[in-house]
């Protein structure tokens, strides 16, 4: 019996530990915890607030209003919105110039998703179009 | 623990060799060390122009600009294509994943097991540009050159009663004076470049020829020597 009060012990002591470390999220500030999907000029780029908040500890300001107004999709409608201004330092490339983050002509895939990532994402059921075989 | 020193020494050699420095620790002809595909083997060829297409395959991104621009050009009904992006599924060192696009079409094989099995000569190699081309009136709907072709590029076209494929918009655009192929012309990465390999000036016989890229082609066991070239930059 005295094992058990052990083990009960420990048990608690591990939830009571536990609450204060799962309470931090709620303390952190709002984002979205879905992904953002660019699908202007080309379809499609992902991009998650989770990573760049809680993988590389970023906070709003990093990001918002400059280079990124918060209502998402405000980027997308600037004509301007496109690789080569990545290149230039703007929007994304503000960070992702190889310094700062990895460099935005490298690693095009983690980013851009296409369309089958962009199908993937939307729980498309549709059949594939393309045939498998013979 | 002298085999284990012989192991290590071993890991030692081939840690150089996979670290891409095999060319200073084995001397390979100039040749061998430049491509995985001896451009050498298309000199001389009898087209001109000697159509073909590079495909710059790290620089896709999927956007399918390039499957739409065909199927609007050459009228590919929504049950075939004439060229697609296949994908792979791959984790980077930190886990994360991410994908490998891989556009594909017909390699206007300068063997082309088609034309060879094709019962009523109804798929033929162009004279002049080497573009495997379809003679639909002569197509009876077998399907023999769908099974031999080692690239899955053909499809049955119902409306056509006829099989359908790539064909380099020789039909839609080259013969109408425009340079490129429609997907080509819709790549906003520049992934696929269209032109004339017999041209030693064109872009595609450059990008074929450098001495430190590696090119390669799809399934080159087959013998099919196809003239659609991979590359990464």
């Amino acid at each position: 019996m005295s094992k058990m009060k052990i083990v009960l012990c420990l048990l608690s002591m591990f939830f009571f530990m536990a609450v204060p470390v799962m309470g931090q999220d709620d303390e952190g500030e709002d984002y979205p915890q879905e992904p953002i999907i660019f699908t202007k000029p080309v379809k499609a780029v992902i991009f998650s607030h989770k990573t760049h908040v809680e993988d590389n500890g970023l906070d709003c300001d990093s990001c918002h209003d400059e280079p990124f107004e918060m209502a998402a999709g405000t980027a997308e409608e600037n004509d301007d919105f496109n690789m080569e201004a990545l290149y230039e330092g703007n929007y994304c490339g503000q960070c992702h110039d190889g310094e700062t983050a990895f460099a935005s002509n490298k690693r095009c895939t983690l980013c851009h998703i296409g369309v089958k990532g962009y199908n993937r994402l939307q729980g498309s059921t549709a059949p594939e179009k393309e045939k498998k075989g013979h | 623990m002298e085999r284990r020193e012989f192991l290590k020494l071993g890991l030692k050699i081939t840690g150089v060799i996979a670290g891409g420095s095999i060319l200073s620790v084995v001397a390979l002809p100039e040749k061998e060390a430049r491509a995985l595909v001896d451009m050498e083997t298309y000199d001389g060829s009898p087209y001109n122009p000697h159509y073909c297409m590079v495909i710059r395959q790290n620089h896709c991104v999927d956007c399918e600009l390039c499957k739409e621009a065909c199927v609007k050009t050459n009228s590919v009904p929504d049950y075939g294509y004439r060229t697609t992006i296949l994908e792979k599924r791959l984790k980077d060192p930190e886990g994360r994943e991410f994908s490998s696009f891989l556009p594909v079409l017909c390699n206007h094989c300068m063997n082309p097991p088609c034309v060879r099995v094709c019962p009523t000569k109804a798929t033929i190699k162009d004279e002049k540009t080497g573009i495997v081309i379809m003679i639909d009136h002569k197509c009876i709907g077998c399907k023999t050159c769908m099974a031999a072709c080692p690239y899955n590029a053909r499809y049955f076209n119902e409306e056509k009663r006829a099989i359908d494929k790539c064909n380099f918009c020789l039909d839609t655009r080259l013969s109408k004076g425009k340079k490129t192929t429609a997907c080509a012309e819709a790549c906003p990465a520049n992934v696929r470049v269209f032109g004339d390999l017999a041209d030693r000036k064109s872009e595609v016989w450059k990008l074929t020829h450098e001495p430190d890229k590696a090119i390669w082609v799809l399934r080159p066991e087959t013998g099919a020597k196809p003239v659609i070239f991979y590359r990464n930059d």
